[in-house]
């Protein structure tokens, strides 16, 4: 009875409602986008995009725009930048995207001093690079879902094309499958991703939402469709979960609760280590480790 | 809270030189001692004290404040080798204490002079260190406390004047007569009133003036130390604005954050009148005259309904 009545009033309160509804468009976005970032091994691109981002971020609270706008227009232009350098080689693509994500680190550095001491948005920073869920205003919730809707649309159309890409471009060349416009639809899909990840986690652990259930549930599942379903299971529930535990936490420690991205990126965490020892004991051993897809 | 490696600008605007100009200047000044032509020079670390300082000194004490740019956040200000550089020759220095301006005692301790004089005036009203909320100046006890104190540190400095630091430190007291009957008067009418407010900022004030703050203590430290609110307690103050359930909402004029404006917002939508308080000196007032425009606008706000966002030029003569 008293669970039911703290689950009624934990649904009726606002900021846990645009938590919930942002923070869950993110996770089902991520866990798509973020299947496909681990299988092309664009792991360390999706970070630099979420670091750029973050400038983003800083630029909305200097200007008090919408974050979610400077998150995506950052996240979205640095997309641009790495897919335009058309740079196919692991080891300089490395590179590129190492300077990108210094530069855009650099850039919100710089814009949150200008935040903390021009604008006066003292929280500034610890919102941007570690998110701050339940203070997301809840005017930002129909841009959160459109964006949810496009990412994922986007994802869905690319998903088979960009599969055969990852294996062979010779062989989606031959299939007729334009591979430049797959890849940069993939990019602006990775962008929106990262957006709205570092709206519910902070740009900096918007890697985790966006890497970590899509590697967990690469480690169990046989197929790429069966590790999306997986990595969204994983992502609603860490998301959801850090909500639930980050709204008890103020019955933890009287009046004081503890920061949301911490649980939702510790259950990411958690459900890695899982899989992983799913993968190695399990009864279903996965026959074809993902990275088996590989064609480097 | 962002801590940047670059330093922020003291009262003067000055812009920041060269690093390394700057500390072969602290360097000289630290080691030197050296004396001053004129009279003593005193700093008030925050605006507000140091206000009270150049009442008491008149034409005797040369006074400088450190923070007093209402743009910035006191909390998140970092001192620069020019702050450095007028700490060193200050014979008083007057801070708030509780961490507010905790950044001010390195740089003491990084310029040793023997007769230096401090105020801290957390340990000045004997408050715990632990005390929550460091906005000491908006309640009526401080600045008498503080003017008493700053005409003995005076007095100590220019013995020959003793009589005039008194004499200033009394009608100090005086003119915060109308402050102080104001506060009685708003107490006896309006006891009891339901205030919510974005942080601790005035709450002094707002104490003093009888009113009861209703907004959950955390969501005022979180916003004030810029941390995660709890949920709960969002929700609490929303609710609370909604309902129209305060009669006025009280709110840091000079922060701006995304709570704090979406608590606004509300606010508006509630018909419930906002007033902006100011956590250093407003442009072109002395205390006793803020303190009492800032009561103003609590009275606007409660008995009229009328929305105060930034206070306008000062009346008159404090």
């Amino acid at each position: 009875m008293s669970i039911l009545l703290s689950a009624i009033e934990f649904l009726h309160n606002e900021p846990v409602r645009v938590a919930l509804i942002v923070g869950g468009g993110a996770a089902l976005v991520c866990a798509v986008v973020g299947v496909a970032t681990v299988m092309q091994r664009q792991s360390f691109a999706g970070h630099a995009l979420a670091d750029v981002s973050s400038a983003g971020g800083s630029a909305a609270y200097l200007l008090g725009l919408n974050p979610l706008l400077g998150f995506l227009g950052l996240a979205a232009a640095a997309a641009g930048v790495l897919e335009w350098s058309e740079i196919r080689e692991a080891r300089e693509r490395d590179l590129l995207t190492g300077v990108v994500l210094g530069a855009g680190l650099g850039l919100a550095a710089l814009l949150l001093y200008f935040a903390a001491t021009v604008r006066n948005a003292s929280g500034a920073a610890l919102t941007v690079l570690f998110g701050s869920m339940f203070t997301i205003p809840a005017t930002i919730v129909p841009l959160a879902l459109a964006v949810t809707v496009v990412a994922l649309t986007v994802s869905a159309l690319v998903h088979r094309p960009l599969l055969v890409s990852a294996v062979s471009v010779d062989l989606a060349r031959a299939q007729g499958i334009r591979v430049r416009a797959v890849s940069l639809a993939h990019a602006l899909a990775l962008a929106l991703a990262v957006a709205l990840a570092a709206m519910t986690v902070g740009a900096i652990l918007s890697t985790a939402l966006l890497i970590g259930p899509a590697a967990a549930a690469l480690r169990v599942a046989r197929r790429p469709a069966a590790a999306v379903a997986l990595a969204a299971a994983i992502g609603l529930g860490a998301t959801w979960g850090g909500i639930i535990l980050a709204y008890e936490s103020f019955y933890w420690t009287p009046g004081r609760g503890w920061p949301v991205s911490f649980f939702i990126v510790a259950l990411v965490f958690a459900a890695y280590l899982t899989a992983g020892v799913l993968a190695t004991h399990g009864p279903r051993r996965a026959a074809a480790h993902p990275s088996g897809c590989e064609a480097h | 809270m962002y801590h940047s490696g670059m330093g922020t600008l003291g009262a003067s605007g000055s812009k920041l030189r060269g690093g390394l100009a700057a500390a072969l200047v602290l360097l000289l000044a630290g080691c030197g001692g050296a004396p001053h032509r004129g009279p003593p020079l005193a700093i008030g670390v925050e605006s507000q004290y140091a206000d009270v300082l150049r009442q008491i000194g008149g034409p005797y004490i040369r006074v400088r404040a450190v923070l007093s740019n209402p743009n910035t956040d006191p909390h998140a200000f970092e001192a620069s080798p020019a702050v450095a550089r007028e700490v060193s020759g200050a014979a008083l220095v007057v801070m708030n204490g509780l961490g507010y301006d905790a950044w001010i005692r390195r740089i003491m301790a990084a310029a040793p002079v023997a007769h230096r004089q401090v105020i801290d005036v957390r340990r000045l009203l004997d408050l715990p260190a632990d005390t929550v909320n460091p906005h000491l100046w908006y309640d009526p006890r401080t600045m008498p406390a503080v003017a008493v104190a700053a005409a003995h540190a005076f007095s100590a400095l220019d013995p020959a004047h003793a009589v005039y630091f008194e004499t200033q430190a009394q009608r100090f007291d005086a003119s915060l007569h109308a402050w102080r009957a104001a506060l009685r008067a708003f107490r006896a009418h309006h006891g009891g009133t339901p205030v919510a407010v974005s942080e601790p900022v005035a709450n002094a004030l707002l104490e003093a003036a009888g009113c009861r703050i209703v907004t959950p203590l955390a969501l005022q430290l979180a916003v004030m130390n810029g941390t995660d609110p709890s949920p709960q307690d969002v929700a609490v103050q929303r609710a609370l604005l909604r309902q129209h359930q305060v009669q006025v909402l009280v709110y840091n004029q000079q922060v701006t954050d995304p709570l704090t404006a979406s608590f606004l917002q509300l606010a508006h939508a509630a018909h419930i009148p906002v007033v902006g308080v100011y956590e250093t000196l407003p442009q072109g007032y002395h205390y006793q005259g803020w303190m009492l425009a800032e009561l103003q606008a609590l009275r606007a706000a409660v008995t009229q309904g009328v929305s105060t966002r930034r206070l306008g030029p000062p009346a008159g003569a404090p």
